[in-house]
């Protein structure tokens, strides 16, 4: 960094190694491509590795866990409304006995609907929803929903986002300037307004919803990479390869983007929960995925509806979204640090 | 060092954005009123505790729609009349009134000891104008129709701009009477001075503040059992105290309602519990919970819901086979009415096999319409799927795919989803694509008869079938499936004109009337809603009205809530 | 230095009058209209456009519209509270926005960085762990559910808080939502400070100042810190206008008379006047919190020279 402390009090003292470092000088590397050894450090990381198990698991119920139960996610059942959990013949686990705890007037009072209803035999995983729908396919039909606009925020954060920031903040001067202004102008605009206002104007759907993250969810993205970039363009090593002669593009993409690649992957972490949660905010003002289709964001403002009388309803979708947020973050982490070349020897 | 001297700038323009923060909140409660917030029975003071789901729009009784409003606007502002508990008008503002013969002019005369909180008299006058800014091209009011309901004389041409509003037939015969002349004998006459589109409003007063009339607490001269004592604008809160000079105040026990505004159903009810609030309203699924304890009460009101069919589609986009009357007789039949009242909706609403709601009027014989009326298009699933295979024959097709309008108003979304559910397992073939929009937009398509199938509702203005009827006629705003009938509108055209000194007669037409459009499904009637609330033990005296003014709290008492 | 903020602002005025342009143009597409009740007939209908000036061509109610906003007239409410000035419907709401939003950016700015800093300086320890787990439990529910949860057990089983807003009170009124809301800025400060801490332990100047022996408490707010703080105040900016302006159901669940739901319910109820002076309001805070930020770049490393961007 800046300071300009001279050398000329140099004592041994300032040599010493701080005792916490372990700093083993002569270690040799072998020489590895980039990719193999991204990948060997990304397997040693419990957590990163365990995030992706997660994410597999995840996708693989939301394709076949509606076929699992034997439900789908629009059957109604007027007979089966607002079961609670249930799984018959395992009703010795405490979440899926398929008893209900209910206070009435201070007091607890519990009842276990199944046998009130003569359905001991009916396996509602998760649940009944309002109607009498399965929530364990509603919630994995609407993992889909949420899963699709997960990729899709990737997809624009990297895509737009990532090389928009990068040109706004490599060249600088005019193309800044420009570029700049309509990032100020979008991102000006409330996103609420802008969402909402898109999907009034279109038909409400996942088209519509797709069209609406496009405008709006790249800017944060756009806005880190440009911040970085503009740090990193001044430095040593990027000056050294333009004077080298590397083209722009090589220098952007091969010097300044592994350098920032850490602060990319954890915005886009970023980026999804909002992109959910935005989704979310849809279905809360009746805006989203049209029914009978759900997504978790409409399961959890449905459910949030009735809280207080069913929990579980709001509970599954939120446990399966927090879980699916928590991959998402520790696969991210384990990421950056393969990726990240400097954060090798640590 | 060098970086303190730039770090300290960096930490002063932090601070001052801190700082921002700071300012800002002593001013946080400029418009609250200390004792606006919801606050029990206290010091001897007997105050009702009210939850509601929106705020005020509007206090001008010109201008404002919304049943919250008309609920205040009656309980500050007096009309003529009230609605006794048993439903018929009684004397409020009027102390006696006479009808001529013809029953065409009315002659009201006002009580002596009525006066504005500003001590000015309650007269005549007050009336005139304001009756007279009702129907005002210039004030633009969307309740301008209820003086055409009234018949009272020249309302149609001034509301269209074609006479000056003085040549409306209202005047002051004195300063405490009132005279009313009609174009034609309405049997429901009185019912309507309930209406608080009829209110006064002093003039001087009106005139005074100019555009700031009726907008804030300070800007209302109230003359009811109760005055406006806060208004928090743009809040969560407003408030009524008693109005010690109101001529009837010895019958009022209440010293003050307080109303606070939650959109969560959850959180009123929390509230509730709580002991915040005395009086809120239910819905979804908290009914279950509450509709066994103390306290819990069912409300008829008056609105219908129904499916409405796109009967004269303008382009194809928006044609579905819905022209057809089997089809529409079939989706008519399929749903299970009974499920959505009582086990999703729960709120006392009740099956709609009609077009014209219980306890809306009562008929020259003295019983309710509905109980000398049929029932039509009751729910019976092998009759629809008969009129399905009919509608097939006649359509020459197998499957349809309609498409289902309907808002995201409160349990709207549950409703739409059923129907879609229970039309498509009873008939096969028929698909239903559902399109959820706001409520404006949804009326909006409505009105311009883009949509092909629509989930919607009418509320009655006046105790009368007429306000539902009315809606069917050629050339209606309302009627938005431009369903036309030249026998329909002969018959209501009789009942508006002909028939009208002939009570019995016209209320024959009036069944006809509902049996034409029940019979060719014009509409598809779902339920008539109700509504669920918790009235805290000791609160008596609460009345509530299918018809107009919802609540009325004049007489309410608050006995041993903590 | 000067020269430059002069023109960021000439800059902003126009980006302001884009917006407003743009939004009121998108407004006008919305179908519906603010008079569109369910009783409505065209005759009236056609009054009331005529008394707003909805008649006449949309580019002349534009220009009609700026003309008035300059003047400070943001016209009246059609909706929400009929023939309202907008100024006396948005004083009271602004202030208790502004007041939560400011606390939850603050609190979470606090505790985020304390938290980031700490688990970067304790890598892979409990701690870290805790603070990695604190992060993640943050962006990862809505902050609804912290809102719900804490409303049902704080405000209504203990009864230790006011479980809506009130207006008498609202230092203890606005502790719930203030956490509530809190929780998202927390997380992401402190992921991000971990990060960037993590990184600039690690570079050479800091094993150089590491290796001199100075404080710790110097080696990290002066050269540690200063550095980290870049990518935090980028996404910090931002956020803090987004808290300011509202959170429609945090509002919802504590009866919070905000700005968030305002918006919401003008969107849908085609209250144009309104959507225009909230998102006016908004964008004038946002351009002023990104130029704030853009300053700060220049304050916090030295090397990001404003004038450069002048190109």
């Amino acid at each position: 960094m800046t300071e300009k402390r001279t050398a000329a009090a140099v004592s041994d003292r300032d040599f010493t190694l701080a005792g916490r470092r372990d700093l083993e000088l002569d270690r040799t590397y072998g020489s590895q491509s980039f990719w193999r050894d991204a990948l060997s450090r990304f397997v040693k990381n419990k957590g990163a590795v365990f995030g992706l198990i997660m994410i597999a698991v995840i996708v693989f119920l939301a394709f076949a866990g509606p076929a699992l139960s034997g439900y789908d996610y629009r059957t109604q059942d007027m007979a089966q409304r607002n079961l609670p959990p249930h799984a018959a013949g395992l009703e010795f686990l405490p979440f899926f006995s398929g008893v209900q705890t209910r206070s009435v007037g201070g007091e607890t009072v519990k009842t276990d609907v199944y046998a009130e209803k003569g359905i001991k035999h009916v396996t509602h995983v998760f649940g009944t929803d309002t109607l009498g729908r399965d929530q364990f396919a509603r919630t994995w039909t609407g993992t889909r929903v949420s899963l699709y606009v997960a990729l899709l925020a990737i997809l624009i954060d990297t895509f737009v986002g990532m090389s928009y920031g990068l040109v706004s903040g490599y060249f600088g001067g005019r193309v800044d300037f420009f570029l700049q202004r309509l990032v100020e102008i979008l991102s000006t605009i409330p996103t609420t307004v802008i969402v909402t206002l898109l999907i009034v104007v279109m038909k409400p759907g996942l088209a519509s919803i797709t069209i609406a993250l496009m405008i709006t969810e790249w800017i944060g993205m756009s806005r880190v990479a440009r911040a970085q970039t503009l740090r990193l363009k001044e430095q040593e090593f990027v000056l050294a390869s333009r004077t080298l002669g590397e083209s722009t593009p090589a220098v952007m993409f091969r010097e300044i983007l592994p350098n920032i690649f850490g602060q990319i992957v954890v915005m886009c972490m970023m980026t999804i929960p909002n992109a959910i949660f935005t989704e979310a905010f849809l279905a809360f003002i009746g805006l989203g995925i049209p029914a009978p289709l759900a997504s978790l964001g409409s399961l959890i403002s449905d459910g949030f509806k009735s809280m207080t009388m069913y929990p579980y309803m709001v509970a599954c979708p939120v446990v399966v979204l927090a879980l699916l947020m928590l991959s998402f973050n520790l696969l991210a982490d384990g990421l950056r640090d393969a990726f990240d070349p400097k954060m090798k020897e640590m | 060092m060098k970086i303190w001297k730039r770090l300290i700038p960096a930490l002063l323009v932090l601070t001052l954005l801190a700082g921002c923060g700071g300012d800002a909140q002593p001013s946080a409660a400029p418009g609250g009123t200390q004792d606006g917030g919801p606050s029990g029975t206290q010091g001897g003071e007997k105050v009702l505790n009210v939850g509601r789901m929106a705020e005020l729009f509007d206090m001008d009784s010109t201008i404002a729609t919304e049943a919250d409003c008309l609920e205040v606007i009656s309980a500050i502002i007096e009309p003529l009349f009230v609605t006794a508990p048993d439903g018929a008008p009684t004397n409020a503002l009027c102390d006696t009134y006479e009808v001529d013969e013809a029953g065409t002019t009315y002659t009201f005369r006002i009580r002596r000891d009525a006066d504005w909180m500003n001590g000015e008299p309650v007269t005549a006058h007050d009336f005139v104008y304001a009756w007279r800014r009702l129907v005002d091209p210039a004030t633009a009011s969307e309740y301008s129709f209820m003086m055409e309901v009234a018949a009272v004389k020249n309302a149609t041409p001034i509301i269209a701009g074609e006479l000056p509003t003085d040549q409306l037939g209202v005047s002051a015969a004195d300063d405490k009477t009132l005279v009313v002349e009609l174009d034609r004998p309405v049997t429901y006459f009185l019912n309507l001075m309930t209406f608080p589109s009829f209110c006064p409003i002093n003039e001087a007063y009106a005139t005074e503040k100019g555009s700031q009339y009726a907008l804030g607490a300070d800007n209302l001269l109230c003359c009811g059992p109760f005055y406006m004592s806060a208004w928090d604008v743009g809040g969560n809160t407003y408030q009524l105290k008693k109005n010690p000079g109101y001529y009837d105040a010895d019958k009022v026990k209440l010293d003050a309602i307080n109303f606070q505004i939650i959109t969560d159903p959850q959180q009123t009810m929390l509230a509730y519990e709580n002991g915040d609030l005395d009086y809120v309203r239910l819905s979804g699924e908290q009914i279950s919970k509450y509709e066994t304890m103390e306290g819990f009460t069912r409300i008829e009101e008056g609105y219908l819901w129904y499916l409405s069919c796109n009967l004269n589609p303008k382009s194809p986009e928006y044609s579905c086979g819905l022209e057809n009357e089997n089809l529409r007789k079939a989706i008519a039949m399929s749903y299970d009415k009974d499920t959505i009242c009582f086990e999703i909706l729960k709120d006392g609403s009740v099956p709609a096999n009609f077009a014209i709601p219980n306890r809306l009027a009562t008929g020259p014989d003295g019983r309710d319409f509905r109980e000398t009326a049929g029932t039509y298009l009751e729910t019976d699933k092998e009759a629809a799927l008969a009129c399905w295979e009919k509608a097939k024959t006649e359509l020459g097709v197998d499957e349809v795919t309609i498409e289902l309008l309907y808002d995201d108003s409160d349990s709207t979304p549950l409703i739409a989803q059923y129907l879609q559910s229970e039309i498509e397992n009873t008939l096969p073939g028929v698909h239903l694509a559902l399109k959820a929009q706001p409520k404006k937009s949804r009326t909006e398509l409505m009105q311009n008869r883009e949509y092909q199938l629509g989930l919607t509702r009418w509320g009655p203005d006046y105790s009368d079938p007429m306000t539902y009827l009315d809606m069917w006629t050629t050339g209606s705003t309302y009627n938005y499936g431009e369903w036309s009938s030249e026998e329909y509108d002969k018959l209501i055209q009789e009942a508006n004109t002909t028939l009208a000194n002939e009570p019995e007669a016209r209320w024959e037409n009036l069944k006809q009337a509902e049996k034409l459009v029940m019979d060719q499904a014009v509409i598809l009637p779902v339920y008539q809603k109700g509504t669920a609330a918790m009235v805290r033990p000791g609160v008596t005296g609460l009345s509530f009205f299918p018809v107009g003014v919802g609540t009325i709290y004049k007489d309410v008492d608050v006995n041993g809530t903590d | 230095m000067l020269k430059y903020v002069a023109k960021r602002l000439l800059i902003s005025v126009v980006t302001i009058f884009i917006i407003l342009a743009l939004l009121f143009f998108m407004l006008r597409c919305m179908p519906g209209s603010p008079f569109n009740d369910e009783k409505i007939t065209q005759v009236q209908r056609a009054a009331l456009d005529a008394k707003y000036g909805f008649d006449q061509p949309v580019i002349v109610q534009f220009f009609n519209y700026l003309k008035a906003m300059l003047s400070g007239d943001f016209g009246v409410s059609y909706v929400i509270q009929k023939n309202m000035p907008i100024a006396e419907l948005l004083k009271a709401r602004v202030p208790v926005s502004l007041r939560i939003g400011l606390q939850a950016v603050t609190l979470g700015a606090l505790i985020g960085l304390v938290m980031g800093i700490v688990a970067a300086l304790k890598r892979n320890s409990p701690l870290d762990t805790l603070s990695t787990v604190v992060s993640v439990i943050g962006v990862s529910f809505p902050s609804y559910v912290f809102a719900m949860a804490m409303s049902y057990f704080i405000g209504y089983e203990l009864k230790w808080l006011p479980l809506l807003y009130d207006t008498a009170d609202p230092f203890r009124s606005t502790i719930m939502p203030t956490i509530s809301l809190c929780m998202f800025s927390l997380a992401t400060v402190a992921r991000f400070a971990r990060t960037e801490m993590v990184e600039v332990m690690g570079s050479d100047y800091m094993l150089l100042a590491d290796s001199k022996g100075i404080s710790t408490f110097r080696l990290l707010g002066v050269h540690g810190l200063r550095n980290a703080l870049i990518p935090i105040v980028t996404v910090l900016g931002p956020l803090t206008v987004e808290l300011m302006t509202g959170s429609l159901v945090v509002e919802h669940i504590f009866a919070i008379p905000g700005m968030g739901s305002l918006l919401v319910s003008a969107i849908q109820f085609n209250d144009y006047n309104v959507v225009l002076a909230v998102v006016f309001l908004y964008s004038v805070m946002f351009i002023a919190v990104i130029l704030a930020v853009d300053i700060l770049y220049g304050v916090i490393d030295p090397r990001i020279r404003l004038a450069k961007e002048e190109g």
